[in-house]
């Protein structure tokens, strides 16, 4: 049974495209940092007794720009492959540490939002009643409480916050969403003529939940997850681009935020501007192409091809 | 049954009635739970002499209610807003939060309720397209998907680049000329229209490939789905297959419209910082970052109402058309 | 169903549009008459209230006028509406006014109005200058023209720099309100000043000409009939706004300014690095009240490992200054009490060595061969400086001041707090290092500088103080001097007073100038011409809050239009460039019917996309 899944995800050309493309540019997270020697913030550190210096190159320069860095005692010729910002920075370095931490709050804010949000729905959906109300009410307070405020509040108890910090409160604050489509989910299919079945059987609610419905809708849970995945990143991105994001480390995000702040568009300084933005894009809809193969896989109403 | 129903909205009501209560009590707690307080950051805006800063810092304390303990404060905030009064702002220090939200939120309307609705419309019309032609699909489908995927602003600031920097063709700041006085000639309704193009565009855009990917995909749904295959059977003509299939989808792109409206009133804030354009989105994070706590409250006290309401009309809606959640609400009566 | 749904879009279309709709008529302010400035408003513009400290720029200066102003350039106190003023003993400040001064009302300003001003700050503790009182004994109206101020304890310097910042208000207006602090005064505020408030709404401030000013028959008159101070929020737009001749006067910070200067003719104030004047100090503030922060030595050690040239050229690209040791601005108000001999011994300039030298001296050695020095007693030692996240220059100026403090082995981490911690933590002293200028703004006297650099009323640690001592740096000489400053009648008298505050300043080091920075100034020539520039330096060009009166209001005596039909000065061109305008005039109601119609037809586009999907 799984192994036809896969076949058919194999054959599903929105499947390959979308896996395609998250595997580049994960691959690209991964590898793409050890083929620059500039840092995370796109300084080139220089070991002075043990010590580390953070050199910069020429300011914006555009891409494929060669340059000298001057250290105590050599010269180091480099290469910027997407140029530098105004500070000297490099911009390739910038990005491709920039697009991990993105995927890590992808990652951690997605799973922790899919997370909470299925027990959550779950749970209101299966239980109904009181526990439904109380839950849904939690849920709304949730939702109308702005994330903005949540960061600032924890941003002032830790002074400084970083990418997990950011992945962690995106996660906390984006899981409603879920917790509602889950618990519509579980509320039709309680339904169900199984589920009753079940009912009657006498098996307990833990048992139904996880023989019963959970296998109904695993496939559901994933491509939340999913969507949930992208949504992180999008959330972060916004969150950075007005100065809430992680105030140590770099993040598509904070440079873009910089590219407004220093005039890059109006500079001429495109390449500081359009790939973070582009990037994220692109791999976004690579996540939602997988998301939209997988939902032809499994449901096999939707297949077009 | 109706008594089902009125059964179902008394609870219903109460619970909205407590999670109103909830949030704001937590939106009323979150910025006092900050260290510092609004009156001292207003000073960092005052360069005075250091003795000026001081008189001031206890006069503007003890006028504020701020030198009360907090649970007098909670109080007073609870009396004020029971007589309407959202107090004054420190960040804009005098203008009371009522004005403040009045005086912004028409520009986040302008912009957000036209991107929001026409999105929904064109978006769920391309998407429908899409959803019964397979040859516009396999095109069309990218275009959704890359435009949802794109992060509001960076569209914004690409929109901005080509059109307003490089064709300038239109401008890309503030919501009219800023030598030009509003009214209703035609004159000003061009120049604003100009003006919104840019910033509604860019929200429009990105919308659209939502809305047109949630109303694809169910129309996909419905059009394989076994009654449709019955009606066909049966010789139904594709217009009025279609037609089945629409009214069908259209009811979770409903609800997502009416959510979507409900948030409006927290602004559009990437939008506005990105075309300096006015708007309670940049004041409301301004309020944030100067900890100006009868601004914060005032602005959440609206939002938290408008997502009630909106919540609250789709909980409605679904009880009243879905009838398995009626089943479900209903059951054990 | 679908058309009800269309039908109430275009309802609400319409109405979100109306709801602009508060004018009857139309009407474009005409470009060569109107001068866009900007720069100094961050907020939709709600508080005219010069009592306030923060109201919108041009409240004092354009609207209210003070007794004097004050021009940094020459550094004279210039009278405005004074007449003169002068101690006429030495409890006794007298000042005569002008002749024929009023009211944009109408009545005339008068020395009850001087007299009622100062009043009102007795009552009202909230008012900016109450302070003033606890020195101030008694204003007595001597005629209409003459006011006495008599002194309980005369604050001599102290006083010359009120005489330019306390806006006169008008008895017969504020006397009926109930709270003049509370009070936003947004509706028709009525100054004395060139300019009349016009219009606000959510991106602009709009000022007229006041064309009855009393002041013409002194100063001439100003040549914009208009000026739109614009709310801009991002250096992107006023750039844009700025090369397209959009914005005529800029007081942004503009990032590549010295990029595009040449290709758009863009003036400055200086055509070469640093391109703008200075207007106050940013500093390296070190937690006095902190080990080893303590020491002077320490602290000295620190100043010898900063570079502030490679600061001033990273982080600002060239549009700043460096400071020298004293951190006194490069403006003739602070040049005049400078003593270079003084600096010349005590005083430092970058050099590791030297630093790496007095840290060996004081026993912090690197121990663990780890890099960084430890403490004497072998304890690793590691500090922070915090800057607010996102001032991106500053926060660039943490991470170079880190790497040249990790020179010559002392680990400073960068921190970067959001505003409202970063300013709870200086103003309680919770803090190792920070960059921080807030009251360093230039001023007749030093005094203003080195009173609020050394403030020493500062509170203990971890309660909230409002000078600017925020290292808490404790020294009686100190508070004695400045004490002493505060109460000299003449500079001659002073002088000795501040070589001795800068021979400590010098062998304390209690805190560390880094760049001067600038009174950010970019001017389109596109619309309007003879702008202030170093070579023609007529006037300090800022338009901040409380700076109009230092140069800003000057500049608008002095500019002039481009186009020949503009300018204010003869009448007959007003009408000339009336037509390029739609004010009143018959054409502009048939447009006001169109507008309707447009909107209308507008509305119906939705309508016709829903009835195509059919």
């Amino acid at each position: 049974m799984k192994s036809e899944k896969l076949r058919i995800a194999l054959k599903n050309r929105k499947f390959k495209v979308g896996v395609a493309i998250i595997v580049f540019f994960a691959l690209f997270a991964l590898i793409g940092p050890l083929v620059t020697p500039f840092d995370q913030l796109g300084y080139y550190p220089v070991k002075l007794h043990k010590m580390l210096l953070l050199k910069r190159s020429t300011p914006n320069l555009p891409p494929m720009s060669h340059d000298v860095i001057y250290a105590p005692g050599r010269e180091i010729n480099v290469t910027h492959y997407l140029g530098t910002d105004s500070f000297g920075r490099d911009l390739y370095a910038q990005v491709v540490y920039g697009l991990r931490n993105s995927l890590i709050v992808g990652l951690i804010g997605g799973g922790i939002a899919t997370f909470v949000g299925l027990t959550i729905g779950f749970l209101a959906g299966y239980r109904g009643g009181w526990t439904d109300e109380i839950l849904m009410m939690i849920t709304n307070i949730m939702l109308v409480i702005p994330t903005m405020a949540l960061l600032i509040i924890i941003a002032a108890y830790m002074s400084t916050r970083g990418v997990i910090i950011e992945s962690i409160i995106i996660g906390l604050t984006a899981w409603p969403w879920t917790a509602r489509a889950i618990r519509a989910q579980t509320l039709s299919l309680k339904n169900r003529e199984f589920v009753h079945l079940a009912k009657l059987a006498g098996l307990s609610d833990l048992k139904i939940i996880i023989g019963e419905i959970l296998p109904n809708i695993t496939s559901y849970v994933f491509m939340v997850f999913i969507l949930q995945f992208g949504g992180a990143i999008l959330a972060a991105i916004g969150l950075d681009f007005i100065g809430l994001g992680p105030t140590r480390g770099i993040s598509l995000g904070i440079i873009l935020q910089n590219a407004v702040l220093w005039n890059a568009i109006n500079l001429g300084y495109w390449w500081w501007a359009i790939p973070p933005g582009l990037i994220i894009a692109l791999f976004i809809t690579g996540l939602y192409f997988v998301n939209i193969g997988l939902e032809e896989v499994f449901n096999p109403r939707l297949r077009r091809e | 049954m109706l008594s089902g129903i009125r059964r179902y909205l008394i609870r219903k009501t109460f619970v909205y009635v407590l999670t109103f209560f909830s949030a704001v009590t937590i939106d009323w707690l979150i910025p006092r739970l900050m260290p510092g307080n609004p009156i001292s950051i207003m000073m960092s805006r005052f360069a005075s002499l250091p003795e000026a800063s001081k008189y001031m810092y206890s006069y503007f304390m003890e006028s504020f209610g701020l030198d009360k303990p907090l649970w007098v404060q909670y109080i007073n905030f609870w009396k004020a807003v029971l007589h309407g009064d959202l107090g004054i702002s420190t960040y804009m220090y005098p203008k009371p939060v009522a004005d403040i939200i009045k005086d912004a939120l028409p520009y986040d309307i302008a912009i957000l309720l036209p991107a929001i609705t026409l999105s929904w419309i064109v978006g769920n019309w391309l998407g429908a397209i899409a959803g019964k032609n397979k040859k516009l699909d396999s095109f069309l489908m990218p275009v959704f998907y890359f435009l949802t995927a794109s992060p509001y602003f960076w569209f914004a600031i690409v929109l901005a680049y080509i059109l307003g920097a490089k064709l300038d063709l239109l401008p890309i700041s503030g919501a009219y000329s800023y030598g030009i006085m509003p009214s209703l000639s035609l004159e000003f309704i061009v120049d604003f229209l100009k003006h919104w193009i840019l910033p509604f565009l860019s929200l429009f855009l990105v919308m659209l490939g939502g809305w047109a990917i949630g109303m694809r995909n169910m129309i996909i749904y419905e059009v394989e789905a076994d009654y449709v295959r019955y009606l066909e059977a049966l010789g139904a003509s594709e217009k009025t297959l279609m037609k089945h299939a629409f009214r069908n989808a259209i009811l979770p792109q409903v609800t997502g419209l009416a959510l979507q409206l409900g948030t409006m009133v927290a602004g559009a804030l990437t939008t506005e910082i990105v075309f300096s354009y006015p708007g309670i989105g940049y004041i409301l994070m301004q309020g944030i970052l100067n900890q100006d706590y009868f601004l914060i409250q005032g602005c959440f006290l609206v939002i938290v109402i408008s997502v009630l309401v909106a919540n609250f009309i789709i909980d409605l809606l679904y009880a009243v058309i879905d009838p398995r959640v009626r089943f479900s609400f209903t059951e054990g009566e | 169903m679908r058309r009800i749904l269309g039908l109430l879009l275009a309802v609400l279309i319409v109405s979100s549009l109306g709801g602009f709709a508060g004018y009857a008529q139309a009407e474009e302010l005409p470009r060569n008459e109107t001068l866009y400035v900007g720069g100094g408003l961050w907020s939709p513009p709600t508080n005219f209230n010069p009592l306030n400290p923060s109201p919108v720029t041009g409240t004092v200066g354009l609207l209210y006028e003070t007794l004097f102003t004050y021009d940094p350039l020459k550094d004279q106190l210039k009278p405005w509406l004074a007449e003169e003023g002068k101690w006429i003993n030495d409890n006794t400040y007298e000042v005569k006014l002008r002749e024929d001064l009023k009211w944009q009302d109408g009545k005339p300003l008068t020395a009850e109005d001087v007299k009622f001003t100062f009043e009102i700050a007795r009552k009202h503790k909230g008012v900016f200058f109450s302070n003033i009182w606890s020195w101030l004994k008694e204003v007595k109206v001597v005629d209409d023209r003459t006011v006495d101020f008599v002194f309980s304890d005369p604050h001599y310097t102290e006083w010359n720099y009120w005489l330019y910042m306390i806006p006169i208000i008008p008895k017969h207006i504020w006397e009926k309100i109930d709270n003049p602090v509370d009070y936003a005064n947004n509706e028709n505020p009525v100054g004395s000043g060139m300019y009349k408030l016009y219009k606000t709404d959510q991106m602009r401030c709009i000022w007229v000409r006041n064309d009855n000013w009393w002041g013409i028959k002194y100063f001439g008159k100003p040549a914009p009939k208009y000026i739109v101070y614009v709310i801009v929020y991002s250096n992107n737009v006023a750039l844009t706004m700025l090369v397209k001749g959009d914005l005529d006067w800029s007081n942004f910070f503009i990032p590549g300014v010295p990029d595009v200067k040449s290709k758009y003719k863009i003036v400055t104030w200086y055509d070469k690095p640093p391109y703008h004047l200075s207007a106050n100090l940013a500093l390296l503030f070190l937690n006095d009240n902190k080990t080893p922060f303590n020491n002077p030595d320490f602290r000295r050690a620190i100043a010898y490992a900063i570079n502030p040239k490679e600061i001033a050229q990273r982080a600002s690209q060239n549009q700043v200054l460096p400071a020298d040791p004293s951190g006194l601005l490069p403006l003739p108000s602070h040049q005049k009490i400078k003593a270079e001999d003084l600096i010349k011994k005590y005083g430092w300039s970058y050099d590791p060595e030297k630093a790496n030298e007095i840290l060996d001296k004081l026993g912090y050695k690197d121990v663990n061969g780890d890099g960084f020095r430890e403490y004497p007693d072998g304890k690793p030692m590691r500090f922070t400086i915090i800057v607010p996240y996102g001032w991106t220059d500053w926060m660039e100026m943490a991470r170079i001041i880190s790497d040249q403090l990790a020179a010559v082995g002392i680990r400073v981490d960068p921190k970067f707090p959001d505003f409202g911690k970063y300013w709870d933590d200086i103003t309680k002293g919770t803090f190792d290092m920070a960059i921080n200028n807030f009251g360093s703004f230039i001023s007749i006297t030093p005094w203003t500088f080195y009173n609020w650099i050394l403030d020493p009323n500062v509170a203990p640690t971890g309660e909230p103080t409002y000078g600017g001592n925020w290292g808490r740096y404790k020294n009686p000489e100190v508070a004695e001097l400045l004490t002493e400053i505060a109460r000299t009648k003449t500079l001659e008298e002073a002088k000795p007073l501040y070589r001795k505050l800068q021979e400590i300043w010098l062998k304390e080091v209690p805190y560390i100038p880094l760049i001067y920075n600038g009174a950010w100034y970019e001017a389109s020539p596109a619309h309007w011409t003879n702008w202030p520039s170093e070579k023609n330096p007529y006037a300090y060009p800022i338009t901040w809050h409380n700076y109009w009166q230092l140069g800003g209001a000057l500049v608008l005596l002095k500019i002039k239009p481009v186009t020949a039909g503009g300018g204010a000065t003869t009448p007959a061109k007003t009408t000339e460039s009336a037509k390029g305008s739609t004010t009143p005039s018959p054409t502009s109601k048939d447009k006001g019917l169109c507008g309707p119609a447009a909107l209308v037809a507008l509305s119906l586009v939705p309508i016709v996309l829903y009835r195509r999907r059919r």
